[in-house]
């Protein structure tokens, strides 16, 4: 291969014909795409057709890394997982910490494709060169924890790397989750889905090789430095002792704390929620992903109550919202419970719990009656029917097997005008943000590949007025609207930078809290390491990279287009656009979509009309091949 | 003049189980990124969130050296830090499933023994511990009671609840 960081493999393991393959990683893919998500859009482009069913053989499921994944490189042991959604039949990804992205390049490779279908419950065993498909009907029904240890177990080694699926990538709960390290998620878009749908119980990887960068004693001391950044930077070192739970505080003082299925953004629980109140009470023990000085992960312990005796890791901000504020439970054990749930049956926490609120309500508005629930009463601030629930949904019991849809689809079956309480773009659900007091999001919600994702383009310098970051990224010229959090101006600015430097992020691929929040890389600091590790030198120039980004963002939507996306799917709920935020600081707020999106287009060199990438955009990134 | 006794310490509850004390010591002594041929070891246990760091020493008896045929492995009588003698070994293995900690290990590209020699007095590992989980130094009494704190802490737990059910 020649070039530094890369493993220049790709693992391809055919399920159906039970067939393994290594192709050599084209050096051309690395020049135009680098690596993660780059790398996967281009294979899931050009071998997933359009109008594929995302739960037939035809669909694959890549794992993808990054050219520093598993270095000394603050963060890197972060991975992707793209398949076409099982819950939304567009482009879908889901990035997951802890250790099996490294892993799989100590194996050797820097992709693997499962593709196909297994006749009978298989697990996915990779050791170095030697690749297996082991009987797994003896872990069909575990836990994704009790499939791991098992495995762990039988193959003599407790280092194995392994993502599983529990009874809801089983039953193919469409918002299954493949979950690593006992608690860490590919939450989003039903990546358990897939590979329940294959048949496949789990991914297991051990690898004993190493990568080896380009300019090793520069690169380390560099990765050195850049450890030291974030070791001494303030909001590390809050994020260090409170993990996500520190943005509970935060987006309640702007008023952006979903609340009762977002209809509202300030929760008067709030505190129970707050990492002040949680840490000191529950907390047992700090850890963190692969290479990571920050250690965000938090694990806990409930000492009495009707949950006592839980031990677990998490959840996060987005959980607290979910199984808390959405929901109105104003008890952190109860998240907890619930996040204990979702990672032992593998299902993503915020579509679980944002599409319990969204039958709460429609009950609530007598949308629901107790004839659909099987005789539950649905309400606000229930802890145990929150819990029940769920419980009924990874395993697709009664009222539970229609929940286990996702908000979209239960609500079309549902009919009688559920949609409207369905809080979802594109079929993924909303995250813990709201638009109406956090303009940018709702533009990011509105366009991101994937649904309404946080992670994809979520702008953070205007939500917490980071006014010097904003007028050394934008321009003072764009002060003070840029970081107004109520008006439209400029947020498609804000957005589409973000989005580009997002986009390299993921193919390096290093983790959000280093890049986003706190900010302390961005692109520069991307170009100065990649050429170090690669040796390629163009990766050097910020224009170079942002071309690169601005190709994967238009490759994944034209992956979307062929499946019929366009401008009129760019939409949020109506209550972010036409009920006004109810109270708070941001009280009267709504959305105005159209000037955002107009502008996003012009950025992205997308047709105003249509949304979709005209022929001098598709050239200009050379991208005619998937036209 | 006084030698010191210095050791690597660990302190299990302050460890997050990041795992770079292993990157770094593979990119020192090997020039890459390999967990696998790291003179230290994470014992990771996600089922109850705990990472337990795995060193060379500070061993009472040290089977290593109790087992070696050829005496390649040799104790310090001052400092008790053990060190491997390459020329001598005959690669038997002996040494590698002895050890207690699981850190004398197998490079089973090049066929040799690699084993931690406290990188000569300034150890990577330690410098790159973000929380200070590795140190080293004169090791203190306190610091080893410390260090079973927090597995106390969760055995008495489990137990207090499994007393209830
Ligand atoms: S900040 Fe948190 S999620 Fe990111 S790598 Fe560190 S521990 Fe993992
Ligand atoms: S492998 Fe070498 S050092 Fe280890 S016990 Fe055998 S001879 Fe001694
Ligand atoms: S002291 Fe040096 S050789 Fe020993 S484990 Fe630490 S880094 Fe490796
Ligand atoms: S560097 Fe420190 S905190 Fe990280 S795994 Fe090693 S001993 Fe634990």
């Amino acid at each position: 291969m020649g070039l530094g960081g890369y493993t220049g493999k790709i693992l391809r393991i055919d399920l159906s014909r039970d067939t393994v393959r290594v192709d050599a990683l084209p050096r051309e893919w690395i020049h135009q795409f680098i690596g993660g998500d780059g790398f996967a859009a281009k294979i899931l482009y050009e071998e997933v057709p359009g109008g594929t069913d995302p739960l037939s053989p035809a669909n694959k499921l890549i794992l993808a890394t990054g050219p520093i994944t598993g270095t000394l490189w603050p963060m890197s042991g972060r991975t992707v997982f793209v398949s076409k959604g099982a819950q939304t039949g567009i482009w879908a990804e889901s990035h997951v910490g802890g250790f099996i992205g490294p892993e799989l390049r100590y194996a050797g490779y820097d992709v693997l494709v499962v593709e196909g279908k297994s006749e009978k419950p298989v697990y996915v065993f990779i050791e170095d060169d030697h690749v297996e498909l082991v009987d797994a009907s003896h872990l069909w029904g575990l836990t994704t924890s009790e499939a791991t240890m098992k495995i762990q177990e039988e193959q003599r080694d407790p280092d194995i790397q392994v993502a599983a699926i529990g009874l809801a990538g089983e039953r193919l709960v469409k918002f299954a989750a493949l979950i690593v390290n006992h608690a860490r998620a590919a939450g989003r878009t039903g990546m358990g889905a897939v590979l329940g749908s294959k048949n496949v119980k789990a991914i297991a990887i051990r690898g004993h090789g190493g990568i080896s960068v380009a300019n090793h004693e520069e690169f380390v001391a560099l990765a050195k430095r850049a450890q030291e950044r974030v070791r001494v930077n303030p909001q590390a070192k809050e994020m260090g002792k409170w993990g996500t739970w520190i943005l509970t505080a935060v987006k309640q003082e702007i008023g952006e704390l979903p609340t009762y299925n977002h209809r509202t953004g300030v929760f008067s629980g709030w505190e129970q929620l707050s990492g002040d109140h949680i840490r000191p009470r529950y907390t047992v023990s700090d850890r963190a992903c692969f290479g990571c000085s920050l250690g965000c992960k938090k694990v806990n312990y409930i000492p009495d109550g009707p949950y006592a005796g839980t031990l677990e890791e998490g959840p996060e901000y987005e959980g607290l919202m979910a199984f808390g504020s959405v929901l109105g439970i104003d008890d952190y054990p109860t998240t907890l419970k619930a996040n204990q749930i979702c990672n032992k049956y593998g299902m993503d926490i915020i579509s679980a719990g944002t599409t319990i609120g969204f039958a709460i309500e429609a009950f609530e508005q007598g949308v629901l009656t107790e004839e659909d629930t099987g005789g539950l009463k649905l309400q606000w601030n229930d802890r145990d029917l929150a819990i029940r629930l769920l419980e009924m949904i990874g395993r697709r019991e009664g009222f539970g097997d229609i929940l286990a849809e996702g908000s979209r689809e239960a609500a079309r079956r549902i009919g009688r005008g559920a949609e409207k309480y369905a809080m979802h773009v594109k079929g993924l659900e909303i995250s813990g943000q709201d638009g109406r007091t956090h303009r940018s999001i709702a533009l990011s919600h509105a366009t991101g590949a994937r649904g309404a994702d946080h992670l994809r383009s979520l702008v953070t310098v205007d939500q917490l007025g980071y006014e010097k970051v904003a007028a050394q990224r934008w321009g003072s010229d764009k002060l003070p609207e840029i970081i107004n959090p109520y008006t439209e101006k400029y947020k498609a600015t804000a957005v589409v930078e973000t989005e580009n430097t997002y986009c390299i992020r993921d193919t390096l691929i290093v983790c959000w809290y280093s890049v986003s929040w706190p900010p302390i890389f961005w692109m520069n600091d991307f170009a100065e390491v990649l050429p170090i590790a690669t040796g390629v030198e163009e990766f050097g120039s910020v224009e170079r990279l942002t071309e690169i980004a601005e190709r994967q963002v238009t490759l994944k939507r034209l992956f979307n287009a062929r499946e019929g996306i366009s401008r009129k799917d760019d939409q949020l709920p109506e209550r972010f656009l036409k009920e006004p935020m109810p109270e708070g600081p941001g009280k009267g707020q709504v959305v105005h979509l159209d000037p955002m999106l107009d502008d996003y287009y012009r950025l992205r060199g997308w047709d105003l009309k249509t949304g979709l990438p005209t022929k001098d955009t598709i050239r200009r990134l050379s991208l005619q091949w998937a036209t | 003049m006084v030698t010191l006794q210095k050791q690597l310490s660990v302190d299990y509850t302050k460890c997050t189980g990041c795992r770079l004390c292993e990157l770094a010591c593979s990119a020192k002594h090997e020039g890459v990124f390999q967990p696998s041929l790291a003179r230290l070891r994470i014992v990771k246990y996600d089922d109850l969130g705990l990472d337990i760091p795995n060193v060379c020493g500070p061993c009472e008896e040290a089977p290593c050296v109790d087992i070696c045929p050829v005496y390649a492995m040799r104790r310090d009588p001052v400092t008790k830090m053990v060190y491997l003698e390459e020329d001598k070994c005959i690669l038997c293995k002996a040494c590698v499933g002895v050890c207690t900690a699981g850190v004398i290990r197998l490079d089973t590209v090049a066929m040799r023994i690699i084993k931690c020699d406290h990188c000569g007095g300034d150890p990577e590992c330690v410098k790159i511990c973000p929380t200070g989980a590795i140190t080293y130094g004169t090791p203190a009494q306190t610091a080893v009671v410390e260090r079973h704190g927090k597995l106390k802490a969760y055995v008495a737990e489990i137990h207090r609840n499994a007393m209830k059910e």
